[in-house]
């Protein structure tokens, strides 16, 4: 069993990058628009379904459908995000819980289309990448590395630098941070919040998309997929601290870890039951996340 | 409604509602009425929640499945009359709500959503893996096959939970009290209320008539399985029922139910070959709701009422002053 342990590891580690890639664009709306996405996860799921259509249309590598998907998605969002802001600042007492049931109801329509449209069958991607791997020997240890779970944490680190370029070194970064601490004041220095809100909303469904794919290549695809990868990006998002980026990392590979373990040690199918429970807990707990440092 | 008591209205409405079934016997109708029923049931016991409180319950049918499950076990495996089975399947359902809501209900707004979903989930996956709950294969009750045994106590459940309801929350200073904490948790406590324990007291009191629904439900239909008294589609459509009626009511979220319900009764009659379709006219209705009618149905006709009744009123009071 111990012999497991570093594959055990490796695997985390590998699934938290990609899971962390769509906690920070979660975080980021959060922070910025005050919005909780329930249709997260069913933007995965729709950024992986396109990137299959767009690869098999085409024929070519899964890979190179990254920025079409990106392209698309961050445009829909871009659009969508005026309707939120429409319901988020509704008259009614509590605008972030109507904002709350409205993408409730967005995810539901995003699942009942798939469903429709793509069936109830699981697909998966190919890529060049999807066949190769590493092999590892050294002693009674052994690992196996599958490139594709590799260039997914490359992707992931790709996209923490860009998100950390683009909101320390940026005109745009700057006028992010300035909407996320005081939406007024932002306002009165001369910064359109109207259009930085519609394009973190853009940045963050864009980037939920793309790593749909990486999802798709490195498991697998189906319509519905989409609830368990949204309480996957909560999980994150809560045990992090909402709103509080600097905790997202480690609780991605925290959650990474979780599941790489109840899949190697564990019953598989108890993989769910033990990440809503440990969620569930924690939020009791402390519902400021585990660095209580969050809203 | 001046000179004769509100409660004496709803007694008639309920009364009314109750000769339905003696006029029409037939068995497809039947089954559509204690439905709807049941649906409105939900609906006013998650509004309880929403709308009066401001804490959205997204694992409402938790307390439905819990119910469901003990009345099953119960009556399958320990050979219980139904009356028990039903009342204890309540109690279950009030007991979860005790014990999950002590912890959960200190968390605000959109936390509260989160964790009742996750729950609802992990429910669901612990009745999927336990053995004696049958698994994914669910549980076969005894049939007791009377359509209008049943409907009569879906009618007295429901009847009974909106009577208490309307008193606790329309009549007594308990609905106030919760209204207080949607306005301002913090400014409550300042005046105070113990907003915890009311909090407590209303997640119970939103519990148990669910669970005994739930418990009503297993033998009625006598089968239950994980997706339908534990999946994510129990609380859906409360959810859809509750807010396109109207939140923080009583009497949207019956319109909403009904309306809702006679909608998928349409749905399934002639579209069934679109199941999935379903899905996307509910997630549509509930976001379209939001969007357009923020109040809901009730919400809107009522606040128009109102404000037609004030304009008169200020043109009478306006005339005699002028004159």
């Amino acid at each position: 069993m111990l012999a497991l342990l570093p594959q055990a590891i490796i695997d985390g580690v590998l699934l938290g990058g990609i899971y962390l890639t769509v906690a920070m664009g979660f975080s980021l709306a959060f922070g910025v628009l005050h919005i909780i996405d329930f249709a997260v996860g069913e933007w995965i799921m729709l950024g992986a379904f396109i990137g299959l259509i767009f690869t098999k249309w085409l024929g070519v590598d899964a890979l190179l459908s990254l920025p079409v998907v990106f392209v698309i998605f961050a445009v829909v969002g871009w659009l969508l995000q005026p309707l939120l802001h429409r319901v988020l600042s509704g008259s009614r007492g509590r605008p972030v819980l109507m904002g709350l049931v409205f993408t409730f109801g967005l995810a539901l329509a995003f699942r009942g289309s798939a469903l429709t449209v793509f069936g109830i069958f699981t697909h998966s991607l190919d890529t060049v990448l999807s066949q190769g791997s590493w092999h590892l020997d050294w002693g009674p240890f052994f690992l196996t590395v599958p490139l594709i779970r590799l260039a997914g944490l490359v992707y992931a680190l790709a996209v923490i630098l860009g998100f950390n370029y683009l909101l320390k070194r940026t005109d745009f970064g700057l006028a992010v941070r300035a909407v996320a601490q005081n939406k007024e004041a932002a306002g009165l220095m001369g910064v359109d919040v109207n259009r930085t809100s519609a394009a973190v909303y853009g940045l963050y469904v864009g980037i939920s998309a793309m790593t749909g794919v990486f999802i798709g290549a490195i498991v697998s695809l189906n319509a519905g997929m989409g609830p368990d990868l949204s309480i996957f990006a909560f999980f994150v998002v809560v045990l992090a601290g909402m709103g509080y980026l600097a905790g997202v990392p480690w609780a991605a590979f925290l959650l990474g870890l979780i599941q790489s373990f109840f899949l190697i040690y564990f019953n598989p199918s108890h993989v769910l039951l033990a990440l809503f429970s440990i969620l569930y807990l924690i939020l009791l707990i402390s519902p400021t996340g585990m660095f209580r440092k969050g809203v | 409604m001046r000179g004769r008591p509100a409660w004496l209205w709803i007694l008639l409405v309920i009364a009314a509602v109750g000769t339905v079934p003696l006029l029409i016997a037939d068995a497809f109708f039947l089954r559509l009425f204690t439905e709807a029923l049941m649906w409105i049931g939900l609906a006013i016991t998650w509004d309880l929640m929403a709308g009066y409180i401001g804490y959205l319950n997204f694992g409402h049918g938790v307390f439905f499945g819990v119910g469901a499950y003990t009345a099953a076990l119960l009556i399958t495996k320990g050979g219980w009359p139904f009356w028990p089975a039903l009342a204890l399947g309540g109690l279950a359902a009030g007991l979860v709500a005790l014990v999950s809501g002590w912890p959960t209900l200190r968390l605000r707004g959109a936390y509260f959503a989160i964790g009742t979903w996750a729950l609802n989930r992990a429910v669901g996956q612990v009745a999927l893996v336990l053995d004696f709950t049958g698994g994914p294969d669910g549980m076969r009750l005894p049939p007791f096959l009377h359509p209008q045994f049943f409907a009569y106590v879906m009618l007295g459940v429901v009847g009974a939970t909106f009577l208490i309801l309307w008193l606790l929350l329309e009549q007594a200073p308990f609905g106030l009290k919760l209204k207080a904490i949607r306005e301002d948790e913090s400014g409550s406590l300042a005046i105070g209320l113990n907003p915890a324990w009311l909090k407590l007291q209303a997640f119970v009191l939103s519990a148990v008539p669910t669970g005994i629904l739930g418990g009503v439900y297993a033998y009625w239909i006598t089968f239950i399985d994980p997706s339908s008294t534990l999946g994510d589609l129990i609380t859906d459509q409360a959810v859809v029922m509750a807010i396109f009626g109207g939140l923080g009511t009583l009497i949207g979220p019956v319109i909403g139910a009904v309306l809702f319900f006679s909608f998928k009764t349409y749905f399934w009659a002639y579209l069934s070959d679109y199941q999935v379709l379903y899905l996307i006219i509910l997630g549509l209705a509930i976001a379209a709701t939001v969007f357009f009618l923020p109040d809901g149905f009730w919400g809107t006709v009522a606040n128009r009422w109102e404000g037609r009744r004030a304009l008169r009123k200020g043109l009478s009071l306006g005339q005699a002053a002028g004159t």
